[in-house]
């Protein structure tokens, strides 16, 4: 039962809650420490409340929900980035988390330099970038400038170059946070189009977003976070369509 | 631990390159800062202490040099091992690697600068006419005893100093101390034997003597010593990746 489990299954969320502390003044110092020990003004924030959610592999999921509803905590869990106060969370197969692009660029190394120290924090082999590299800088369309130091790049370079290597490393679970505004119309196109194509090839996809559109065509099943709970979990066309009914 | 790590091993790479390139970057000697510093380091000394304490040992330039390396290495492992899970803050907030990765980068950039700056050693053992005896054999165990000790030390550091951030100026504190209560700069039988068992409580101390025993000295180290303190240092490694383990889990909501 455990073990076909966990090979149906992409992300287990079990009974997952998350708190996080809110100092009003955070005792970073010894000092602070010891002066103000027992005294800090410490509040706790429920992000989230007993959280039960299974994905399974080949699925493509959308959790949507209004500004501070806990989707993008939910998502940092899955990632783990951050660890669930109670609870816990099971993911099987590569992961690739898209949640801020461009994390960990050197800005005095070039493009190419780039592309293989971020391919390496999702955890390839230099072999394995050697595959890729070409790939990557195609899909960026940087031309020449793939060999400039990336502080000489404008935002939309910048982001672009992210994006392709975060989409190129071949993972089996994709996990993204509104970044479906990447770059021209004509380079956004081209996202949706790469997400489109992987949510084909079978791969495991959790998106974070606001743009209801696109996030409609995009996945099957759609997960309504409200308050820290789950309020709704099915359909995407229902429950975009239950959501804007109370929020649109 | 070790297949995540296996996985991760070319983050580890390109890691410990950045370590070491990165360092001097801008600066017009670059890497080479590496080697000169502890040499005009040993430099001063040099100058200052037969001249002053008026020191009797033979080739005191080469006895020191061989301490002094790897004292190099061990301070700049633990300051910049202290906060490097500080400054990588950006990174750890948002994407998910193998936390311990960090400071196994700092402490393996430092065993490359010290295996490069072994050659310096070499030079100044055949310049003074010291020359070499078949005892260097022993010095993979020592630098590993030493690797294994500092990587248990930065564990314990890095982690603690996200939750209390004097722990950086703590720590440094501590070194610049442990400089003098470590025999590099006099050899160990000139400490007064009254409060000597002071001086075998800190692991350096066997580690120098080690580094001395069979480059200077031409003996073969203490090995039952030695022994002790990679035990010692095998234990500390242990607690101190336990201790990170468990601190690791706050490390993005705290920085």
């Amino acid at each position: 039962m455990e073990k076909k489990e966990k090979n149906e299954y992409a992300i287990i969320v079990d009974n997952v809650s998350k708190r996080f502390k809110i100092y009003y003044d955070k005792p970073n110092t010894l000092k602070e420490r010891l002066v103000f020990w027992n005294k800090t003004k410490l509040n706790y924030h429920q992000v989230l409340e007993n959280i039960n959610l299974k994905i399974k592999k080949g699925e493509s999921v959308a959790l949507i929900g209004v500004n501070g509803s806990g989707k993008s905590t939910l998502l940092k869990l899955m990632t783990k980035i951050i660890y669930p106060t109670t609870g816990k969370i099971i993911t099987n197969g590569k992961l690739t988390s898209l949640l801020e692009l461009g994390a960990g660029f050197h800005p005095d190394f070039t493009g190419r330099e780039n592309i293989y120290f971020n391919a390496s924090i999702f955890g390839l082999t230099a072999a394995e970038i050697d595959e890729r590299v070409q790939d990557i800088i195609d899909f960026s369309e940087l031309g020449e400038f793939i060999d400039s130091p990336v502080r000489t790049y404008s935002s939309g370079m910048y982001m672009r170059l992210a994006f392709s290597v975060a989409i190129n490393v071949d993972a089996e679970i994709l996990l993204i946070d509104e970044i479906l505004a990447v770059g021209d119309q004509h380079f956004q196109d081209k996202c949706f189009a790469k997400l489109k194509e992987l949510k084909e090839s079978d791969k495991t996809i959790v998106i974070v977003s606001h743009s209801l559109g696109p996030v409609q065509e995009l996945c099957d099943r759609g997960v309504w976070i409200y308050e820290g709970k789950v309020r709704e979990d099915g359909k995407i066309k229902k429950v975009v369509e239950d959501y804007l009914k109370v929020c649109g | 631990m070790f297949k995540e790590l296996y996985n991760y091993r070319q983050l580890l790479k390109s890691n410990v390159s950045k370590e070491i390139r990165g360092k001097y970057k801008g600066s017009f000697l670059g890497v080479l800062w590496s080697f000169v510093n502890p040499l005009l380091m040993t430099l001063v000394y040099a100058i200052v202490f037969p001249f002053i304490l008026k020191s009797t040992q033979p080739h005191y330039v080469t006895f020191i040099v061989i301490a002094i390396l790897p004292w190099t290495w061990f301070t700049s492992v633990i300051s910049q091992g202290t906060n490097t899970i500080v400054v990588n803050g950006g990174i750890i907030k948002k994407v998910y690697f193998p936390r311990e990765i960090l400071p196994i980068s700092i402490v393996t950039s430092g065993l490359i600068n010290f295996l490069i700056s072994c050659l310096i050693i070499a030079i100044f053992l055949i310049f003074s006419g010291i020359g070499f005896s078949w005892y260097v054999i022993f010095l993979p165990l020592i630098v590993l005893t030493q690797y294994i000790l500092q990587l248990g030390l930065v564990f314990i550091t890095s982690s603690i100093d996200v939750y209390i951030r004097d722990a950086e100026y703590i720590i440094n504190f501590i070194v610049s101390m442990v400089f003098y209560g470590t025999p590099i700069l006099y050899s160990s039988d000139l400490f007064p034997a009254k409060i000597s068992w002071l001086l075998n409580l800190n692991p350096l101390t066997t580690i120098i003597e080690s580094y001395r025993n069979i480059f200077y000295y031409q003996t073969m180290p203490n090995m039952t010593a030695l022994g002790i303190v990679f035990a010692v240092s095998c234990l500390i490694l242990w607690i101190g990746y336990k201790i990170f383990k468990k601190l690791e889990k706050g490390f993005a909501e705290e920085l």
